[in-house]
């Protein structure tokens, strides 16, 4: 990682911007929405990704304290993604993020009780947390 | 089942909050099939997306809006890039 930051470094204009945007493993909420408001299902378990995230945030502390990029500024936002089935989630994360993460079965049965209720438009969220940071060469 | 992604357009509200991307040479640093790319091609004066995976590249070139999106197969590590070329490098989602 250190290494791609300092090839980015070469690329970059004097005084260019490098930007580092990415999901983070912070549990979150599984919520069902629909029509006129919302409820949670449980909380789905990101942590199988914390590795990385640890290794990313090294990484830039490594080339801020080498003095290759500065920091500007440091910003958290909620990514949603939406699916309009249990199943169509359960398939897309198996297919994508089956190692990233974790849905207990419990979260699972809870949003089909939920999804029983029949309220209009009914769809499943998950809002992962994003950092972006913005660096200068 | 492809799921509706950020639709809320968070990520591309706070990318274009980050920084000035009009009329900037750009290079997105993972850039997969191309999803993010297409969300703010239009603004910089030209975009370079470069990845590893080729069905992920053919499918960025093949939604790309934009005749200043350039697609190619390189490593972070080792771009394939003359000194100071680019006013911008984003790294999405690919530290």
């Amino acid at each position: 990682m250190v290494h791609a930051l300092k090839e980015a470094h070469r690329i970059l204009v004097p005084h260019g911007i490098m930007i580092d945007v990415r999901p983070l493993s912070v549990d979150v909420p599984l919520e069902v929405v629909y029509a006129g408001g919302s409820e949670s299902a449980g909380i789905i378990d990101m942590s199988p990704c914390l590795g990385l995230d640890k290794a990313a945030d090294h990484a830039i502390e490594t080339v801020i304290m080498e003095r290759i990029y500065k920091e500007v500024k440091v910003e958290y936002f909620d990514f949603a993604f939406y699916w309009k089935t249990i199943k169509g989630m359960e398939e897309d994360i198996e297919e994508n993020w089956k190692d990233e993460v974790i849905i207990p079965e419990e979260v699972i049965q809870r949003a089909h009780m939920i999804f029983k209720k029949r309220h209009l438009q009914t769809q499943i969220r998950v809002g992962n947390r994003m950092k972006l940071g913005v660096y200068m060469k | 089942m492809r799921p509706l992604r950020d639709p809320e357009g968070a990520e591309l509200s706070h990318l274009v909050n980050a920084c000035e991307l009009e009329g900037k040479h750009v290079l997105e640093i993972g850039c997969g099939d191309g999803k993010f790319t297409r969300q703010y091609e239009s603004l910089p004066r030209w975009v370079v997306g470069i990845d590893l995976d080729l069905s992920d590249l053919h499918e960025a070139e093949s939604n790309k809006s934009s005749l200043r999106s350039f697609f190619i197969r390189s490593k972070g590590e080792q771009l394939p890039f003359p000194a100071q070329g680019f006013d911008i490098a984003i790294f999405a989602s690919s530290l």
